[in-house]
């Protein structure tokens, strides 16, 4: 079933594969220019700290994950 | 009276019937389950068929050099793609209820180098993260039918395009001819799982996707839903007599 894998000739150590090291692709922050909070439409705020887009007027923090916005309420966190 | 004694709302999950808040992360469950196996799987289950299909939805929407996509339910690009290599210079959203199905997408993308122009966002068809009017066209292929009320997600289509965006949707439809439907109920409902099984070791998710198609309203019903959410010049086309269908509207 893993055919397709054979091009690389075989698993070196994870530390040493390219591929590991690889960082997971940062949240491009021009998507704030076009995302809005599900929710309320408002805008958003980025907290690259906590890795979240903030909808203040909806009280929640959505989560980035590897770089891809989750814009979904029931998996935003819930800011008092 | 009260709240208390409303009986739950409830949809379909394939045939069974489900609480309306559960069909989402059902849904989910599904696509997450069969992420790195969902291309082979289509290529599988409809002979190749299924890129004729998303070729003649490209013929139909002809792409424009400039033109933003919104794609939604677009997980692992395959529309996407399509779409920016016609264009030449346009840019593109992937939106997907599925994470795992959008990085899978990601992948492809930077094998192809179209990484630049492509962004993927985790979201909902029927609350989507966008702005009125941000958007030229709108697609969805073969993600309409597992949206628990798709004529929110078609408002919500209408909501986020340009005075003259373009919707377009593929989807599974009914051929018109008894004796075809029948044989094809045959291969769907004796086969698909099956093989399901085993590429992907998830019978039931398959079993999912027979049902689901069987569940979706017909080439006229989903016209009258397309003109309802507001779109002009809805228009449909079957394709492989009706195993298909492509469904067009304008928001005019």
């Amino acid at each position: 079933m893993n055919m397709e894998r054979s091009a690389e000739p075989h698993d070196p150590a994870p530390s040493h594969d390219p591929q590991a090291q690889e960082q997971t692709p940062a949240f491009d922050r021009r998507m704030l220019e076009f995302l809005v909070c599900p929710e309320t439409h408002a805008p958003l705020s980025y907290d690259a700290e906590r890795q979240e887009l903030v909808s203040r007027a909806a009280h929640l923090a959505y989560p980035i994950r590897g770089g891809i916005p989750v814009m979904l309420a029931d998996e935003a966190r819930q800011l008092d | 009276m009260t709240d208390e004694t409303a009986p739950e709302s409830t949809t379909h999950f394939g045939y069974q019937t489900v609480p309306e808040a559960e069909k989402a992360g059902r849904v989910r469950g599904v696509f997450s389950s069969v992420a790195s196996r969902y291309d082979v799987m289509n290529d599988l289950m409809s002979g190749g068929i299924h890129r004729l299909w998303k070729d003649a939805m490209m013929d139909w929407l002809a792409p424009r050099p400039g033109q933003r996509l919104l794609d939604v339910a677009g997980g692992t690009g395959d529309i996407a793609f399509r779409f920016l290599r016609r264009a030449g210079d346009a840019t593109a959203t992937v939106l997907d209820l599925t994470t795992p199905m959008l990085e899978e997408g990601r992948k492809r993308a930077e094998a192809e180098a179209l990484s630049d122009r492509l962004d993927w966002v985790t979201g909902d068809a029927m609350a989507l993260p966008f702005d009125d009017a941000s958007f030229d066209v709108y697609t969805i292929s073969f993600g309409i039918r597992n949206v628990t009320r798709p004529e929110v997600a078609l408002s919500e289509a209408f909501r986020v395009l340009r005075p003259g965006g373009r919707l377009m949707v593929l989807e599974f439809s009914r051929v018109p001819v008894p004796m075809l439907q029948k044989a094809y109920d045959l291969y769907s409902f004796n086969v698909i799982p099956r093989m399901g099984q085993a590429v992907t070791g998830d019978r039931d998710s398959y079993q999912y996707l027979v049902e689901s198609i069987r569940r979706f309203p017909d080439q006229e019903t989903f016209l009258a839903m397309v003109r309802a959410a507001g779109f002009g010049n809805a228009a449909y086309r079957n394709l492989s007599m009706g195993v298909a269908c492509l469904h067009s509207g304008w928001k005019l």
